[in-house]
């Protein structure tokens, strides 16, 4: 019969075999009858000639050749029973099992999301993005000249599309509302391979300017407003007081590559004679079959020669200055991959303490089955064979601990994706993106594994080297493993307490981080004041109108009681946009490149007042400085100090955007004011230069080619603080832009607020986990202190009866166990200090190797381990001598 | 043994007994994992049959594979001994 049979019918074949040696053994004890012994000898005889019934059939069996499989079975059969059997150590080990592998599920699952998952494209790796790098770093902004010419590069790239955003008012339906539009080129559709349910992607023809206007739905738009009717295909739309047709629907599975999909998608022109050098869009596109990366990069650098013969004052001189390529998606998350791998680290922190934990307690578990061990081993147990029972049990508590743990990461991916107000990059709207698929289940196999691994060996390991004569001749049962399994467990605690003192302290250098960030003076008071945005059509686009409406809604503003001032600006401070033209200072010798560049804010007169910016020097602007008046600009410290060394910037002029194409022209702009410094990008960044003119000298400058509508926020400072005074604004901005969407209005409190966002984020995170590692270290202390006593309570009954004080005994302990903690404490100061420089780029009003932190954080970790030593060892003082030494 | 037609354990025992003329003394349990092996590895088949005494027993036949293997085992050994011999016989003549 073969092997696998066997196993099916186990038990038939232990009758027979069974059957088989009692026929033998029988006749056996029949034959040595017949030789005329008595039936007692005759069965003493034959079983010194058969040999032991049980042995022989346990050589059978293994000759059998399956045996390991019902091995396997019954020693699994056999760890259920006897981690049943001490529940409170059986539950201690999974709970802490599956706290430290279910954060590290959770953690991974996000880091895979952003990092590992690959682009939503066919071929993602060779897609690729352009940049052009220079001497503030690479950038992935293009321009329209740049654009052109990379398109001409087939011989290395193909599929190059232009990619921006903006937003359109949707009018002409039940509830008018603003929709995010992507604007688009032609190849945009065949490089990322986005699917489409219902007609077309976009034509080439339909790309060049001045052609139809066409549009493409998106799944949830066509599905929130237009019911789903397949019929919407060769409707029209009213976009922003435009007409659209509807050419095609996105399909519900397609995912495109952005951090709000967008609701429309229309056709991005871009005329190949532009002379455009605003950088308001970014280029993607495929590498060519064969063509590698480095192959690309090359040929751009060439491009990069062409680009300065056609456009000799596009570049700076400066020779470092090129254009190169990336795969898309490592732009994408450049800025955060560091912190996910120092997260990814401190998770990992967490999982090897709770590890040292269980190993600790698995130690104790063995050391008391120590009699019981040496007594099977002696009646012939195989050591292998116990080691691999003791191996069995640790991997059942994984396997156990794994399920939990994955159901633990799960609620955990919730908790950090509430907290993910930060916009990490890729991880989907909402987190969709983050899911237990198969990488994560795999990183879950693998941590199960060098878990148990990491905790079963050292417990196996002692247990295998433990001789059967001691453990048989210790009269104690619970006298400890002697001094090698002290040292084994000591050891675990040091490390414990060492790892969740790098955590503490990294924690609370973040924690720091974020305190600074959000002391900074932002320069402006966000005190009392509330913003929302509006866009405005086309329709109003006629400069006039414009400015009409404008003073139409300040009017209404100034109107509302409770109404300090109100303004508007195109872009917010803190707000997370930004922009950056060229600044050229009239008069000066300049060799037709900029001076500089600056960030351009177009503003109403009232700005500075609602946000309470200081004015320097000079004046700020008012009602006077209107659309017909001379050109005036205000500049602020930063750009002072940079384009001004030495000189009054107040005697100068300047020209925004000179060389930008004809959009920009060259009107020069008299300077008649200084303000105070802004952190525009964000606190922790030193402010940049910036340039404000009045809104109604914007002239014919626009920030993007892409758009017709006008961005605009609006600003009003206030003594009322209420939801009805917000609404009270949303309906005179409707009335005034004659039933346009508005935006909600929200504080400025609360985007200030916001743009600190990544590092509450780190500095949760990291806390959680160091609040996490102190717990069980100190749990892991406790428990090493408690054994000691216990297993020493014999010791310390001598003690006690030879005249020492209950609290000297307890002192002692005391010093002991401290003396493993701060031995710890001090390996823990080492390690941070080499670890912390990884948060480097974090950290912010804090250095890495901050004094303060590194004393009081191990104070902290001190008192906490004294705590943990002084219960158990408060126990000694109640002990009885008379009752410790006859203790057994 | 198995080769002169099917024979239970016991039997087998027994005429090792006989035949070595009692030079083989083995725990006779330890021939039941051999038999077994060889069951397992095909070269025996066996079959429960009722001997004389009414009981059931296992009754071992070799199989026709066993009986190459037989023959290969047996040749094998026959040129072991007469290398040992042959070994014991140069030695012995060069100590006489």
């Amino acid at each position: 019969m073969t092997g696998l049979r066997r196993i099916f019918r186990k038990n038939e074949h232990e009758r027979q075999l069974d059957t088989e040696l009692r026929f033998h053994f029988d006749s056996l004890v029949a034959e040595n009858l017949r030789a005329g012994m008595s039936e007692a000898e005759a069965r003493r005889k034959a079983r010194l000639e058969f040999g032991g019934l049980d042995q022989v059939k346990e050589e059978c069996r293994d000759s059998w050749g399956m045996r390991w499989l019902e091995d396997i079975y019954r020693d699994m059969r056999f760890a259920v029973r006897s981690l049943c059997r001490c529940p409170a150590f059986t539950i201690t080990s999974l709970v802490t099992l599956a706290l430290g592998i279910g954060a590290n599920v959770a953690v991974f699952s996000v880091v895979s999301a952003a990092l590992l998952r690959p682009l939503n494209a066919p071929d993602p790796d060779r897609v690729i993005t352009f940049l052009s790098t220079n001497k503030q770093g690479s950038g992935p902004g293009a321009s329209e000249i740049k654009f052109n010419l990379w398109r001409e590069q087939t011989r290395v790239l193909q599929d190059v599309s232009g990619y921006t955003t903006s937003w359109f008012n949707l009018t002409g339906v039940d509830r008018p509302q603003r929709v995010d539009a992507a604007h688009v080129t032609a190849d945009y559709f065949r490089l990322f391979g986005l699917p489409l349910s219902y007609g077309r992607a976009f034509t080439v023809e339909e790309e060049t300017p001045n052609s139809r206007n066409v549009a493409i739905l998106s799944h949830t738009l066509w599905k929130r407003v237009f019911a789903g009717d397949p019929r919407m295909v060769g409707r029209v739309i009213s976009l922003s007081g435009f007409s659209y047709e509807v050419v095609g629907i996105i399909a519900e599975n397609a995912k495109p590559e952005a951090v709000t999909p967008p609701d429309i998608w229309v056709p991005f022109p871009i005329d190949p004679a532009s002379d455009n050098q605003l950088h308001y869009f970014q280029a993607t596109g495929r590498l060519k079959p064969g063509i590698t990366l480095g192959m690309a990069n090359a040929h751009l650098e060439l491009t990069t020669l062409e680009f300065r013969r056609r456009y000799p004052t596009a570049l700076s001189t400066n020779r470092g200055d090129v254009f190169s390529v990336q795969p898309l998606r490592d732009v994408q998350v450049k800025d955060v991959r560091t912190a996910f791998f120092v997260l990814s680290g401190a998770v990992a922190f967490v999982l090897l303490i709770a590890c040292a934990n269980v190993a600790n307690l698995l130690l104790v578990r063995a050391g008391v089955r120590r009699r019981e061990l040496a007594i099977r081993m002696a009646v012939g147990a195989a050591r292998q064979r116990i080691v691999r029972q003791l191996l069995t049990e640790c991997a059942l508590l994984a396997l156990v601990a794994a399920a939990l743990g994955l159901y633990l990461g799960i609620i955990g991916i919730h908790a950090i994706l509430a907290v993910n107000t930060a916009n990490l990059p890729r991880l989907g709207l909402h987190g969709s993106n983050v899911t237990l698929d198969w990488r994560v289940l795999t990183f879950t196999g693998c941590v199960t594994v060098v878990s148990a691994l990491l905790f079963g060996l050292i417990p196996a390991l002692q247990t295998s080297r433990t001789g059967i004569h001691t453990s048989l001749k210790e009269s104690n049962d619970r006298a400890g493993l002697g001094i090698s399994g002290h040292r084994t467990r000591s050891l675990l605690a040091i490390s414990q307490v060492s790892l969740a003192l790098v955590l503490l302290i990294g924690a609370s250098l973040l924690i720091r981080t974020l305190m600074s960030v959000r002391s900074t003076n932002p320069g402006f008071d966000a005190h009392g004041v509330v913003a929302t945005l509006v866009t405005l059509d086309p329709k109003f686009t006629g400069a006039s109108s414009v400015d009409r409406i404008n003073q139409d809604i300040l009017r209404r503003l100034h109107a509302l009681p409770g109404v300090e001032q109100a303004a508007f600006t195109g872009l917010l401070p803190l707000e997370g946009n930004f922009n950056s033209l060229p600044v050229t200072i009239v008069d000066k010798s300049n060799r037709g490149a900029p001076d500089g560049n600056s960030r351009w804010m177009t503003v109403s007169p009232g700005y500075f007042n609602v946000l309470k910016i200081p004015p320097v020097r000079g004046r700020l602007f008012t009602d006077n400085d209107r659309r017909d008046a001379p050109r005036v600009a205000i500049i602020n410290q930063a750009m002072a100090r940079q384009l001004w060394p030495g000189g009054d910037p107040l005697k100068d002029q300047l020209i925004i955007g000179k060389g930008l194409g004809q959009d920009f022209g060259e009107t020069t702009r008299r300077i008649v004011g200084i303000v105070g410094d802004v952190h525009e990008d964000a606190l922790n960044q030193n402010p940049l230069p910036a340039v404000f003119t009045p809104f109604e000298q914007r002239g014919s400058m626009r920030l993007s080619n892409a758009s017709p509508v006008w961005r605009m926020w609006t600003i009003v400072r206030t003594r009322a603080n209420s939801g009805s005074f917000n609404s009270a604004i949303e309906s005179e901005l409707r009335q005034a832009t004659g039933g346009l969407p508005v935006a909600p209005v929200h504080s400025m409190e609360s985007v200030v607020m916001k743009s600190t966002a990544r590092q509450s984020f780190d500095m949760l995170l990291m806390t959680v986990f160091g609040c996490a590692a102190l717990l069980l270290a100190a749990v892991g202390i406790y428990g090493l202190m408690s054994f000691t006593v216990q297993s020493r309570t014999q010791e310390m009954g001598i003690r006690i009866a030879l005249g020492s004080s209950s609290a000297a005994v307890r002192n002692r302990a005391i010093v002991q166990g401290m003396r493993l903690s701060l031995i710890g404490i001090a390996a823990g100061i080492l390690a941070a200090l080499g670890l912390t420089r990884l948060l480097m780029g974090f950290l912010y009003g804090v250095q890495p190797q901050d004094p303060i932190t590194f004393v009081t954080v191990p104070i902290f970790l001190a008192a906490v381990a004294l705590l943990a030593c002084y219960i158990p060892a408060r126990r000694a003082t109640r002990i009885n001598p008379s009752e410790a030494l006859r203790w057994e | 043994m198995a080769a002169l037609g099917p024979i239970h354990g016991y039997a087998i025992a027994q005429r090792l007994q006989q035949v070595s003329r009692d030079v083989l003394q083995v725990q006779q349990g330890s021939l039941y994992p051999a038999l077994h092996r060889l069951e397992n590895k095909r070269y025996l088949a066996a079959e429960w049959k009722a001997t004389e005494t009414g009981r059931e027993a296992k009754f071992y036949r070799l199989t026709a594979k066993g009986r190459t293997q037989l023959e290969t085992e047996i040749a094998d050994w026959k040129r072991l001994a007469k290398a040992v011999r042959l070994i014991l016989e140069t030695t012995e003549g060069e100590a006489g």
